[in-house]
């Protein structure tokens, strides 16, 4: 007798790795949404900016139109660069 | 006649008047009257209004005498007719006679209406005319001369001509001074108007002498001998409804001269109206009052409903022969009162019996029959008969079907769909499929569905911690509609069997189906589960349709966040499949590997992970599969769902080679012995090997020794006689089915390929009820958002309206029990999310 693997189907779902559980701007978990979104994952992405802060990307899109003139972080008040990895 | 007349003036008419007098009585007679004598009466009239001061009144006086006279003639001449068709036709002659007159006479005194006395000469012939009540010449000439002693102007006439009926005579010479008083030039303006705009057509028509001819006939031959008329008239039509021979034309006749007869030129069948109208309705209600009874007694209320059809329909053609065209609503209404409303009763008891007999041709008259009552009381009690038939035959359908029905969710779904059908055909062959009717038809179906005494689900109407749980039953429906969806749409047997139309045809039943069931949520849920299954074991009929039925959803107003994650799973796979295709150019040797990545949020929640001890060979796989995802999406980490995921394995042993599809979980069981193929080997030993918590282990094990339906099994277990996977102890020893070949037709096979997942688990070991709990308490959830999403709007609401919008909210989900809307506002009062006002409890009031 001897049994092997002809196929195999795995099933993962995938989380954000980030180093807190909450958007500092809209106070919502990132598993979930920011407010204006309903359905999470793809459609309501995670942004890190070069200081490693982490936010809902429309929560941080939303706050740096709010900012006249210094695109700061709003965690560690650095100047905001969004980190392309 | 005489009166007090200044000498000259008195001249001029005597000499004058006398001559043309004759021509005068020549026109009324219809004598032959020359071309001279025409234009020599046109010259009289003008002469003497010219040289007469008041000459237009002595003419109009004289006038009016002459016809008086010439009319008390032609009455003695109809009144001398015994017969009642002689009466009719003597008196049509005279009364054509006098109306063609009516047309050419007024002509020669058109000078009356535009000499300065004119006026008063017109308005004294209304008023004249309207006091009919007095019968002397010389009390109507005392009238005369009072009203043109007073200014008066044409909008006395008119007022005073509306009322000119014999009965209303009194009123309306009270009527005719009080205007004549009271009459400003700005409404004598606005009468005038009215009166040359309606006179466009005929000349004649509103001429004070036509007036006059007309009044004079009326106030004295058609006063006194009308009643004679119309029971004359009245005896023909009753001759003809009893089918007699007879003369229309008499009828017509008669109806003709009503008509024409009125003077008033605002109402011009007002004399009709009241009289011949009247007869008529009365003739025709006493008629079939009599006639109704009769039939019904002697043939039965079945055949009496085609009567009764039948002979609407044939007084509605009479009534264009004999009655204007103002009358046919009111005769309608007449008929149906006596034809139908008086025996409303009896007809409607006749009503469930032809329903349960299925008697659409019957019914349908009667539908036609009863559609015509007014305010529908008829039609609303063949509602309510509709309503209890469907009901009652169709829980009694569902009941005697039982057994079957409870346990195969095709069975059910079609017995249903015949029973619709059934129904429905009724309801579009009997009533047109009336929409009062499709309600009744849906509220019956809606109770038929949601029915909950042939199979039910229970469900928790409290949450757990709330202490004592009741349960409240629900129907099964739903449940087994989207079983049978998932027949349809799996690749089965039945979807197999049928073509793609009807898979569509039975789809769109479905969704019928689904439209009068309250709980959709739990339709969806189960929608769900079942659609996760396909998508991950890749077991659709047909991806299309899946997709199709998706959109069908939205369509039938699925609540669309609902809509939108199902719509998410299919993009999540298609995106898997993407991924899929750059794996496996990346690293050749992953052949064999698959990943399906899901997006958390859209699919079944299954918080739960369950750890497993994989085969080695997949435990190298999964590093790579996660490095490469992480090089595709920076930012995420993957979390295996191992309990979903599955595959095929290739078993081989001494009788052949069988390709096997299983899931992970059975997968590490059987590979706990590829090492030591001959070994019994423990429950303790195998949780060792495979890590698989004991639940788990235990349905794993189980689902390898006794899966249903195959004649050998692929493991065999020490001691043999265990009757459940809660009987394995740790001790129990598991051992390969050496002997193990796939079976066929009592033949066992080389080769071939067998199925072991049957139905795949989506979540970790739990029961049924606290399933069911989930569904409550996603209600609840639903509730309170739908109570605060209109509170936010709305600041304030009384219960009642609360309850109506909440239900409107929440209908394409489930329906909310009183009970749970309740126990909500409570919980959202207690939270400060609203509070009750203080002057009225049943008052809420937002809290922001």
């Amino acid at each position: 007798m001897k049994v092997t693997i002809k196929s195999w189907t795995g099933v993962a779902t995938w989380r954000w790795i980030a180093n807190d559980e909450n958007c500092g701007i809209c106070r919502m978990s990132f598993e979930s949404t920011c407010p204006e979104c309903a359905l999470p994952g793809d459609d309501c992405p995670l942004v890190w900016g070069v200081c490693s802060h982490c936010f809902h990307m429309h929560c941080i899109v939303k706050w740096l139109n709010l900012q006249p003139l210094n695109k700061q972080c709003p965690m560690c008040r650095q100047s905001w660069k969004f980190n392309i990895h | 006649m005489l009166r007090a007349i200044g000498k000259k003036d008195r001249d001029i008419f005597d000499e004058v008047w006398p001559d043309k007098r004759k021509i005068v009585l020549k026109l009324l007679r219809q004598d032959t009257v020359s071309q001279r004598e025409w234009q020599d009466l046109f010259f009289g009239v003008h002469f003497v209004c010219l040289w007469d001061e008041k000459g237009a009144a002595k003419i109009y006086d004289c006038l009016q005498q002459d016809i008086v006279e010439f009319i008390v003639h032609a009455q003695s001449q109809v009144q001398a007719q015994r017969g009642e068709q002689a009466l009719l036709a003597t008196y049509i002659v005279e009364w054509r006679k006098f109306f063609t007159q009516s047309n050419y006479l007024p002509l020669p005194f058109r000078q009356l209406e535009q000499s300065p006395q004119v006026k008063p000469a017109s308005s004294s012939s209304a008023s004249g005319a309207s006091t009919s009540a007095s019968t002397s010449n010389a009390a109507s000439c005392s009238n005369q001369a009072a009203t043109r002693s007073s200014s008066v102007n044409p909008a006395a006439s008119s007022s005073a001509a509306s009322p000119s009926g014999a009965s209303t005579s009194a009123a309306s010479a009270t009527a005719s001074t009080s205007a004549t008083a009271s009459t400003s030039a700005a409404a004598a303006a606005a009468a005038s108007n009215t009166a040359s705009s309606s006179s466009k057509k005929n000349p004649t028509e509103d001429s004070p002498v036509r007036k006059l001819m007309l009044d004079s006939w009326n106030k004295h031959i058609f006063h006194d001998i009308k009643h004679r008329l119309q029971d004359s008239a009245m005896k023909i039509v009753h001759a003809e409804r009893n089918g007699d021979a007879y003369d229309a034309q008499l009828v017509v006749g008669v109806r003709e001269s009503y008509v024409n007869l009125s003077s008033n030129a605002e109402d011009k069948l007002e004399i009709y109206r009241e009289n011949f109208e009247m007869a008529y309705l009365k003739a025709t209600a006493e008629f079939y009052r009599l006639k109704s009874t009769e039939q019904q007694q002697q043939n039965g209320v079945l055949a009496y409903m085609k009567y009764a059809d039948a002979k609407l329909r044939e007084e509605e053609v009479r009534a264009k022969r004999y009655l204007e065209p103002s009358s046919f609503s009111i005769l309608t209404y007449t008929l149906v009162k006596v034809l139908i409303v008086d025996h409303l009763n009896s007809i409607i008891a006749e009503c469930p019996a032809l329903i349960r007999d299925y008697e659409t041709e019957r019914l349908n008259l009667m539908f036609r029959l009863m559609d015509r009552v007014l305010h529908g009381v008829g039609v609303e009690a063949m509602m309510g008969d509709l309503q209890r038939h469907i009901m009652s035959a169709g829980l009694a359908d569902m009941l005697s079907a039982s057994d079957i029905i409870t346990q195969d969710s095709e069975k059910y779904v079609e017995r249903l769909l015949e029973l619709f059908n059934k129904f429905s055909d009724l309801v579009r062959n009997a009533f047109n499929d009336d929409p009062r009717f499709l309600t009744a038809r849906d509220i019956a179906f809606k109770t038929v569905v949601n029915d909950t005494s042939v199979f039910k689900m229970e469900l928790p109407t409290s949450i757990a911690n709330r202490g004592v749980k009741f349960t409240a039953p629900e129907s099964k429906c739903p449940e087994l509609l989207a079983n049978y969806c998932d027949m349809l749409l799996r690749r089965t047997p039945l979807s197999k069997r049928l073509t793609s139309e009807q898979i569509d045809a039975r789809l769109r039943d479905v969704l019928l189906v689904l439209k009068y069931v309250n709980n959709k949520d739990v339709f969806m849920r189960y929608h769900k589960v079942h659609l996760t299954r396909r998508l991950i074991l890749g077991t659709s009929a047909d991806s299309e349709k899946e997709e199709d039925i998706v959109e069908w959803l939205r369509e039938v107003g699925m609540p669309a966040d609902y809509v939108n994650r199902l719509a998410r799973m299919f993009q999540d796979i298609k995106v898997s499949e993407d991924l899929n295709t750059q794996f496996r150019t990346s690293i050749s040797r992953h052949d064999a590997i698959n990943i399906k990545i899901l997006n958390a949020g859209a699919w079944a929640r299954c918080s739960e992970r369950v750890s497993v001890s994989l085969p080695i060979e997949l435990e190298d796989y999964i590093p790579d599969v996660e490095e490469f995802y992480k090089k595709k999406h920076s930012g995420r980490k993957l979390q295996w769902y191992h309990h979903m995921s599955n595959g095929t394995i290739t078993f081989v042993n001494n009788f052949g080679r069988y390709d096997l599809d299983v899931t992970t979980f059975q997968m590490a069981v059987l590979f706990a012995w590829n090492q030591r193929q001959h070994d019994k080997i423990s429950y303790e030993n195998l949780r060792l090997a495979t890590e698989l918590p004991d639940p788990e282990l235990r349905r794993t094990l189980w689902s390898l020794v006794a899966f249903p339906k195959i004649k050998k099994q692929i493991l065999l277990m020490e001691p043999s006689a265990i009757g459940s996977p809660k009987d394995f102890t740790e001790n129990t020893l598991f051992y390969i089915n050496q002997e193990f070949a796939i079976v066929k037709n009592g033949k066992s096979q080389r080769r071939g390929k067998l199925n072991l997942i049957g139905r795949l688990q989506l979540s970790t070991e739990r029961s049924q009820q606290e399933d069911n709990q989930s569904i409550v308490q996603l209600r609840i959830l639903r509730t309170q958002e739908a109570i605060i999403k209109i509170m936010k709007v709305r600041k304030r609401m009384n219960n009642a309206a609360l309850q109506g919008e909440l239900i409107d909210i929440l209908k394409n989900m489930f329906l909310p029990s009183k009970k749970m809307i309740k126990e909500q506002l409570e919980w959202l009062i207690e939270h400060k999310y609203m509070r009750r006002d203080d002057d009225d409890i049943n008052m809420f009031i937002y809290v922001a």
